[in-house]
């Protein structure tokens, strides 16, 4: 039995198809939205610490599952191996409505102005196809403050000097400082700094009829088991079903994007949760599967207009995977640090983002959530034996005594980081996988050393009696934070999609999530996915011409 | 009739505790056991990955590896999520009992603590990836959470002072001292 | 012909009825094989060792496992079908990590502890810990206020195996609400086994010297299986491990007892994460009654206090007024001070009289 004709099929549930759901059904089109994983809540969840989206040793616990969604990684020396989704290689994020918005820290960041002019702003550098936003920070400011205000962002971000103008605060304040915080930020400020809390998709008071945060230590990775973190999953996504136009299908694989013999999109082949082949028409099709997915979608939708995938004229599709390279400091303290009370990280400083001397950007500095005992000892350092009683006596000694802070590094995009479909291996649906190769620039490893020392210093000052330091590795950066493959340009030649995010091949095909990012920010990108999908959404409706299924 | 019926429930009985014989014995020894109650692991190996893993993380004034549990957890998920390891901790453990063997005439298990550590460094040095998957996997069966088998007690987490569970009630949205 | 093919048919139907007859009474069979080996066999399967081995030292020692768990004779279709599918994915290698149980074995068991533990059962059941989910769900007043949540069931229906959202709809504030599984409306949302570990190690205890009086502080009674549980982890936390707040008022640090059996009562009646008194659902006492145990008061089970202040106070107070009628939330739930925090000033505006006479008991 034929599916009944939308307006638009969205591809993915996650930060950004929630968005462009909400905003489309809202309008008065009528919407299916497609999600391979499932709607998960706190009972799926339980805070297994060993089994949660952020430390997956056995299994990720938010999709998508190990059996039937491989994916090739190639390494440095060009060794190609499957991985499954718990595995590190294999940059997964999730796979459940809200996608990583579901069990996120949910840090909030606005990209500073300079974010969006990346090349203007410090030149070419040579390897990276460094290279500004079709858009400016001030073509989004007004979907970063409805987002702020439609989803709810506490923090105060009024002590943040470099932050870009802004025309309303923040809805919400932010929490009370845990014990780390009222060490950190009176260091900062003997530093010069400029401490001030972190903005968060969290309530902090009663928001949109729902809690506030609990401030358990189970958070990013986590189900948020009063609702009080804000995602697509617990905001837009059920404001769209309200509607009546919008109807929700997870476990939905989709396999292509379907054309008509002009190059058209007519809709997307699925594979429904009992594994049946659908065909969904419509007027629209909106993908977006975050970098890694969108990017493979495009690339199996074959054509005889399209021979290397959609949108692939120029081969640009799937190049350019970047995400967050995270260096850290850790420091050790006299007296006990940890309060227990969540989610941990809560101060911040944006004075290393820009003007750094000889550096193309640099990273937001912030503590770290709460580290569960397993995780905490990824924190031990290389000075220390890694088994035997020293190992443990240190372990014992120092979790309630260290402070970590970390930032994620505004990354040199690379060519050839890219994501292909896979000639060989298939998953579950017999559909080919994606397959990542390439690796990170050196000047990102630069910088990462660059803010893994002023971290440091930061601790130091703050009355760390010992100090040391986690520096990333030269691998494939993908994860959670993963963006750039399919990019935002008004040159077909050197970009995916125009600053609408409309594919330049085909005007009813659109990406809407961080593939489009040119470059990626110092910081957590979510605020700025939500952002751009209500902005892209908005364009959409306005270029709208086709007939809604109800007014 | 009437004298028929006794027979037949008597053969019904006999043939029911036949079954429920042999049911009971197949359940009792199914399951792919090894006899000692081990998943995955023969009992001899079972011994001497307790007995690595409690090199990895000794007992002093608070539990170790063995106290909690940790070869359970190993055991556990070799037979679900680490089955792709079986084969390397099938070869490892004998790797480690050889080792041991050639160094100190008796089995890992068997020896005083000082020549286990003597061996596991040398295992270490000789085969990293094996001895790295077992340092991995017993801290995760120490560290992480006792549903997996391992963390008896919680041990490691009363050891780092985690308050459990936390005590940590919620604003009412009604509450007038909320905001 | 007929004689002989009649007895063929006979004897076929005989045949199958006694194979079908063998094969149905093979399960509860089995059942009888594990349970008559008095729990031994049931440890044989590696799964079911830890659990033997905690009810081997536990004070239900004495109580065989068909007591509670069913047996070859509990008539209950869905009991043995259970037990068959168990035994396959046993037999598969399909075995869990760790054995728990559902929200139906925990209502089963309440009418099971009843059997033995008739007066506790009789007190629970009177007091308020016996709310029923109806009573916890679907209440307007709260819903419409305050939005349901998975958190919810971390204190009311620990045991139910879905999320909220499997429980109740809609999820929303506007309602009607009412139970997806209508079943559950009428069933108790605090069970037993929600405070109480079946296998918590511990001795057999007499009944003598157990009832009929309020504990005080010093008389502290923990029984051995006291324990909550977590639904987070889906698993027991012994209350001799489990925090008690230090709780604040303002900045100052709060005089709290030292009765242990009170860190399951703040699991549920907890602070929010300020550890303030009377923030989020705590009752901690400060004021006049500062430093006293809950279940001085609360005495178990029934949670009544009605005749709790007897034990402590003399019947008339210092300044001569009956201390069940003062001007508290005790004398009634109008009153402007909760018996939990009233101090002796917020009726004294004028300055606390001296005492008149040395106090009673206590």
């Amino acid at each position: 039995m034929a599916l009944k004709h939308v307006n638009a099929v969205i591809v993915g549930a996650g930060a950004g198809g929630g968005v462009v759901a909400k905003e489309l059904s809202a309008a008065g089109l009528s919407v299916a939205l497609l999600e391979r994983g499932r709607w998960y809540s706190a009972a799926d969840c339980r805070k297994d610490d060993l089994c949660n989206q952020r430390t997956q040793v056995l299994g990720a616990k938010f999709g998508p599952d190990d059996e039937r969604n491989p994916r090739v990684a190639v390494d440095g020396k060009g060794r190609e191996t499957v991985v499954v989704a718990s595995d590190g290689a294999y940059s997964n994020n999730a796979a459940c409505v809200g996608g990583g918005t579901f069990s996120y820290g949910a840090m909030a960041w606005r990209y500073m102005e300079k974010d969006f002019r990346m090349r203007s702003t410090y030149g070419a550098v040579a390897g990276s196809t460094l290279e500004d936003w079709p858009i400016d920070y001030f073509d989004l400011e007004p979907y970063y403050e409805k987002a702020e205000w439609e989803m709810g962002v506490s923090g105060d971000v009024s002590n943040n000097i470099f932050k870009a103008p802004r025309r309303k605060p923040l809805p919400m304040p932010p929490l009370p400082p845990n014990r780390e915080y009222r060490i950190l930020s009176p260091a900062a400020k003997r530093l010069g700094l400029h401490p001030f809390d972190i903005p968060m998709l969290r309530n902090t008071v009663p928001y949109n009829g729902r809690r506030s945060c609990m401030r358990c230590r189970w958070c990013v990775g986590f189900a948020c088991e009063v609702n009080a973190r804000n995602g697509t999953h617990n905001t837009v996504i059920p404001e769209a079903l309200a509607t009546g136009n919008c109807e929700l299908r997870t476990d939905c694989m989709t396999r292509e994007i379907l054309l008509d013999a002009r190059g058209r999109a007519t809709g997307v082949a699925y594979f429904d949760a009992n594994g049946r082949l659908q065909e969904q028409t419509a007027d629209l099709a909106i993908v977006c599967g975050g970098a890694v997915e969108s990017a493979r979608l495009l690339l199996n939708t074959k054509h005889r207009l399209f021979p290397n995938g959609l949108g692939n004229r120029y081969d640009w599709v799937g190049r350019n995977l970047q995400s967050h390279t995270y260096p850290a400091a850790i420091g050790l303290f006299e007296q006990e640090v940890y309060d227990d009370l969540g989610p941990g990280a809560g101060i911040a400083i944006c004075d290393y983002n820009h003007g750094n001397p000889g550096l193309a950007g640099g990273a937001m500095l912030a503590n770290e959530f709460i580290r569960l005992p397993y995780q905490f000892l990824s924190a031990v350092p290389a000075g220390v034996p890694q088994w035997g009683p020293e190992h443990k006596n240190f372990v014992r000694n120092a979790y309630r005594r260290t402070i970590s802070i970390m930032g994620p590094v505004q990354e040199m995009p690379v060519f050839d980081a890219r994501v292909q479909a896979d000639p060989k291996v298939k998953d579950y649906w017999g559909i080919p996988v994606a397959r990542l190769s390439g690796g990170k620039h050196p000047h990102t490893l630069e910088i990462a050393g660059f803010a893994a020392a002023k971290a440091e210093a930061w601790l130091k000052e703050a009355g760390a009696i010992r100090t040391w330091k986690r520096l990333p590795g030269a691998s494939l950066s993908g994860g959670q934070h993963q963006a750039g493959t399919c990019r935002m340009g008004n040159d077909p030649k050197t970009s995916v999609v125009n600053k609408d995010c409309q594919l330049h091949e085909v005007d009813n095909v659109y990406v809407i999530d961080a593939s489009v990012h040119v470059t990626n920010g110092g910081f957590n990108p979510a605020l700025t996915i939500l952002a751009n999908a209500y902005r892209a959404s908005g364009n959409l409706l306005k270029a709208w011409k086709g007939s809604k299924a109800r007014s | 009739m009437p004298n028929q019926k006794p027979s037949l429930k008597r053969r019904t009985f006999l043939s029911a505790g036949l079954a429920a014989a042999a049911g009971g014995a197949a359940i009792s020894c199914g399951g792919g056991g090894t006899g000692e109650g081990w998943r995955f692991f023969t009992a001899e190996e079972a011994r001497t990955v307790d007995a690595i893993c409690e090199r990895i993380i000794p007992a002093d004034r608070d539990p170790g590896a063995h106290a909690a549990g940790v070869v359970n957890y190993i055991d556990i998920q070799l037979a679900k999520r680490f089955k792709k390891h079986q084969a390397a901790y099938r070869k490892g453990v004998a790797g480690v009992d050889a080792v041991s063997r050639a160094r100190f005439g008796k089995r890992f298990a068997e020896l005083p603590p000082d020549q286990q550590t003597q061996a596991l460094t040398e295992v270490g040095a000789k085969s990293g990836a094996f001895f790295n998957l077992v340092l991995n996997h017993a801290m995760q069966g120490f560290y992480g959470d006792p549903r997996h088998g391992g963390n008896r007690n919680m041990a490691s987490w009363r050891m780092l002072g985690l308050p459990l569970p936390p005590v940590r009630g919620r604003q009412h949205y009604d509450d007038p001292k909320a905001g | 012909m007929e004689g002989i093919e009649g007895a063929l048919v006979k004897s076929i139907l005989l045949i199958t009825a006694l194979l079908a007859a063998a094969v149905i009474l093979m399960v509860p069979a089995t059942t009888f094989y594990f349970e008559s080996g008095g729990g031994r066999r049931c440890a044989s399967c590696h799964e079911m060792q830890s659990l033997y081995d905690d009810w081997r030292g536990s004070s239900h020692r004495g109580i065989a496992c068909e007591a509670c768990h069913g047996g070859a004779f509990t008539a209950q279709a869905s009991f043995h079908a259970n037990n068959v599918a168990r035994a396959y994915a046993h037999l598969r290698g399909d075995v869990p990590d760790q054995i728990g149980f559902g929200n139906e074995f925990a209502q089963a068991m309440t009418e099971r502890c009843k059997s033995c533990h008739r007066q506790e059962y009789a007190a629970w059941q009177s007091g308020p810990h016996s709310a029923t989910y109806a009573r916890i769900f679907l209440d307007k007043k709260h819903n419409t206020e305050n939005l349901p949540i998975d958190d919810c069931l971390r204190c009311h229906g620990m045991q139910f195996e879905g999320g909220i959202g499997d429980l109740i709809a809609p999820i929303d504030r506007k309602g009607p609400w009412r139970m997806i599984r209508a079943e559950l409306g009428g069933m108790p949302s605090m069970p037993c086994v929600t405070c109480h570990e079946v296998h918590r190690e511990g001795q057999p205890m007499s009944k003598a010297g157990v009832e009929g009086r309020v504990p005080g502080p010093s008389q502290e009674i923990a029984r051995p299986s006291l324990a909550l549980f977590d639904r987070r982890t889906e698993r027991y936390m012994p209350v001799a491990g489990m925090p008690i707040p230090e709780m604040l008022e303002g900045d100052r640090p709060v005089r709290m007892s030292k009765d242990q059996r009170q860190a399951l009562c703040y699991q549920c009646h907890a602070p929010v994460s300020t550890m303030q008194v009377a923030s989020g659902d705590d009752r901690t006492g400060i004021g006049v009654h500062e430093g006293i145990s809950c279940l001085a008061c609360h005495a178990q089970h029934g949670q009544k206090t009605r005749a709790s202040c007897a034990s402590c106070h003399p019947k008339m107070s210092n300044c001569g007024l009956d201390v069940e009628k003062m001007d508290t939330t005790f004398a009634s739930s109008n009153s402007k001070h909760n018996i939990h925090w009233v101090k002796c000033g917020d009726c004294h505006t004028k300055g606390i009289p001296r005492k008149k006479a040395p106090a009673g008991a206590l």
